[in-house]
């Protein structure tokens, strides 16, 4: 049985249970599936072994599906959970555009973990560009269908610009193995454009934060988890120790918590936060040590899981009050308290309190900093671990279910979010008191030891008294209110600058086109009424016609087809 | 969503009555204080180890503590002012946007607690 199952490529998996559940019935049967591919899944790459496996001949091409190493592993084995995590949540939802494109979404973005090639990396590349904006046009408004189409139009630039890299890439070198790049040819940098795109790099990030808070409230859960984690997993595999990303790292890290501080859409203060610890995970590819690689993919796999927990727990407090705004929500602790005590535990988990996962993953990176002794770049990383307290620590845990009572009194979350929640909450947990777990699944040795009293000390001081400010701050009537509005972004360019720039230029060019066209118009119907003025029958210079010009002038064109016809 | 019906904390979960301590007068006070208590004890903590300094300033006395408030403080400040250059009204972006409008209720079960 098991020598079968490993026989089909992962991503397949996920197909085939896409293609099954297309015709099952609601109810059961289909949730076996939701939740059996991830763990059968799972189960698959984590008996098969490191290696290459199912290469498939393409077009001349040797292409390669499973390449099953420390590094893809990790990332397979936490899409896998994440996934089944997700579903637990998603358990109530009845809809089979969701559930297929949630499946063939997951199986996508594992397809491209897997690839040995830059091919095979493409076509799940856009595998995960096609599937996933369902789960943002599952919402079925107006608004998120524009939204949807918006995050379609980049995510398939991504694509674009990634084949087109691997073309040029194919010219230059002859391959096109999925191995470590150095940028400097056209090639290598389209590529790197492209995995920048889908990492959302400052400049490149806002279709995260437009398009998340659209989906669907379990969709932004599974969307939250795969495309902004693969890219940093290809750029793990293609650029590491790019010294360009610890600086792009860097400010990708620190803009967006200015941006969570003051949105109002608790969602999309996750989407900044989501792109603030992406950052992190960034830097640590750029320093491209072994310590900082494991930072980078530890930092990876517990943020999947604290990310999910934030977002399945604003999600449920959005399945039972219809909003997820910060100026509509408070006090729903009184009624929610177990959504609120997962929203805590993610809250302390993505803060890097100790004992909780954020804390012995974050400072793997932070130390691999320290020790390359980039001074600023280090500075800015603890500001920005001080920044994600603000937002994600404080802000979506205090005005959802603390800060003022907004009188709404909704029940308490269904058991399957409960039970979602709970376990994503109790991995966080497990991570931060035991971290040897998951260093034992990196992709290298880990010699560091996150439990010193220096670390803790220190990291302690660090929340602590950023807390202070805030309770300062906030007692002293201070902190940013939460009220119902939107904030600019880069954005603004595509959506309301460029289409009214566009629609400048296009009335000057109507208007100029008008005009052209009118005074020909006007040249040419002048020209007629003077020309039958004057040659017309009435005309003066008809009195001097003969009356054969007729015959004259026929025999004149017959003679030219004659002559025509003799010559050709 | 229902906010009129009579309502007492008796009538919440037992989990989040007890939570309601932190709404009972007066504790946000305590609270403050305790965390100001934390804050000196985690600060004392700097005289019970050995620091090991990877830059020049992060060996100085305090500095996690220093640098955390400070720059904490900045963010808000700083966050505070942007938002002055950058708030725009809800409807800016129209029906291209999810921001102005309603989450679709065929989707979710809104439910009272106590309904």
């Amino acid at each position: 049985m098991l020598d079968l199952l490993q026989q089909i490529p992962t991503a397949f998996l996920f197909f085939a249970a896409a293609g099954i559940i297309v015709f099952l019935p609601h109810g059961i049967m289909r949730n076996i599936f939701m939740l059996g591919t991830p763990i059968v899944a799972g189960i698959q790459v984590w008996t098969m072994g490191m290696g290459e496996f199912a290469t498939v001949p393409f077009f001349g091409f040797d292409l390669e599906l499973m390449r099953i190493d420390k590094l893809s592993r990790v990332f397979v084995l936490v899409f896998c959970l994440a996934a089944f995590l997700g579903n637990i949540f998603a358990w109530h939802l009845r809809d089979r555009v969701q559930q297929v494109a949630g499946l063939a979404y997951a199986g996508s973005a594992i397809g491209a973990v897997l690839a040995g090639d830059m091919i095979t990396l493409f076509f799940y590349w856009e595998g995960t560009a096609i599937a996933s904006v369902f789960l943002i046009w599952a919402r079925g408004t107006e608004g998120s269908f524009y939204t949807g189409m918006r995050y379609l139009i980049v995510q398939i630039a991504s694509g674009v610009v990634l084949i087109a890299g691997v073309a040029l890439f194919y010219v230059d070198t002859g391959s096109i193995a999925f191995e470590n790049m150095e940028l400097g040819s056209l090639a290598t940098w389209l590529i790197f454009l492209s995995f920048g795109i889908k990492c959302a790099f400052p400049l490149l990030h806002n279709w995260l934060q437009d398009s998340y808070p659209a989906a669907t409230v379990t969709g932004t859960v599974i969307l939250s988890t795969f495309t902004t984690k693969l890219a940093v997993y290809a750029l793990a595999r293609g650029f590491a120790g790019t010294e360009l990303l610890i600086y792009i790292g860097t400010i990708m890290a620190v803009f967006p918590i200015f941006f969570a501080e003051i949105e109002n859409d608790l969602r999309r203060v996750l989407a900044y936060s989501l792109n603030n610890q992406v950052g992190f995970m960034v830097v640590g590819v750029g320093i491209g040590t072994e310590m900082a690689l494991n930072g980078t993919v530890s930092h990876a796999v517990a943020h999947i899981l604290y990310k999910s927990l934030l977002f399945m727990s604003v999600g449920a407090v959005m399945y039972r009050t219809g909003t997820s705004k910060a100026s509509e929500l408070g006090g729903l602790y009184r009624t929610m308290p177990k959504t609120a005590i997962f929203c805590l535990v993610g809250a302390l988990a993505i803060s890097g309190f100790p004992l909780f996962s954020g804390f012995v993953t974050k400072s793997l990176t932070l130390s691999a900093v320290s020790e390359g002794q980039y001074t600023y770049i280090w500075l800015a990383l603890v500001f920005a671990s001080a920044g994600v307290l603000s937002h994600s620590g404080i802000k979506i845990p205090f005005f959802t279910f603390f800060a003022h009572d907004s009188g709404k009194r909704p029940a308490e979350a269904p058991k399957h979010m409960l039970w979602a929640m709970g376990i994503t909450a109790l991995l966080s947990i497990i991570i931060g008191l035991f971290p040897n777990l998951l260093y034992a699944l990196l992709p290298y040795d880990v010699d560091y030891k996150p439990y010193t009293m220096e670390h803790v000390a220190n990291q302690l001081q660090l929340l602590f008294f950023a807390l202070l400010a805030f309770a300062v701050i906030y007692r002293a009537g201070l902190h940013p209110p939460e009220v119902r509005a939107v904030n600019l972004d880069t954005d603004v360019t595509y959506r309301k600058i460029l289409p009214s720039v566009l629609a400048y230029v296009a009335f000057f060019v109507a208007a100029l086109f008008r005009a052209v066209t009118q005074y020909l118009n006007a040249f040419v119907a002048r020209m007629i009424t003077r020309l039958h003025h004057s040659h017309g029958p009435d005309g003066s210079r008809a009195a001097s016609w003969p009356a054969g010009a007729m015959v004259m002038s026929i025999a004149a064109l017959l003679g030219l087809a004659l002559f025509v016809i003799f010559f050709s | 969503m229902a906010t009129k019906h009579k309502e007492t904390p008796e009538s919440y979960p037992t989990l989040g009555r007890w939570m309601n301590w932190v709404d009972q007068p007066g504790n946000d006070r305590k609270i403050f204080w305790a965390l100001v208590v934390v804050c000196i004890a985690v600060f004392a903590l700097e005289w019970t180890y050995k620091k090991y300094a990877y830059f020049e300033y992060d060996s100085v006395t305090g500095f996690y503590a220093l640098y955390g408030f400070v720059m904490f403080a900045g963010l808000i400040f700083v966050a505070t002012c942007l938002r002055v250059l950058i708030k725009v009204r809800e409807d800016f972006y129209g029906n291209k946007s999810i921001d102005i409008e309603e989450y679709p209720e065929d989707q979710i079960q809104r439910r009272d607690h106590n309904a």
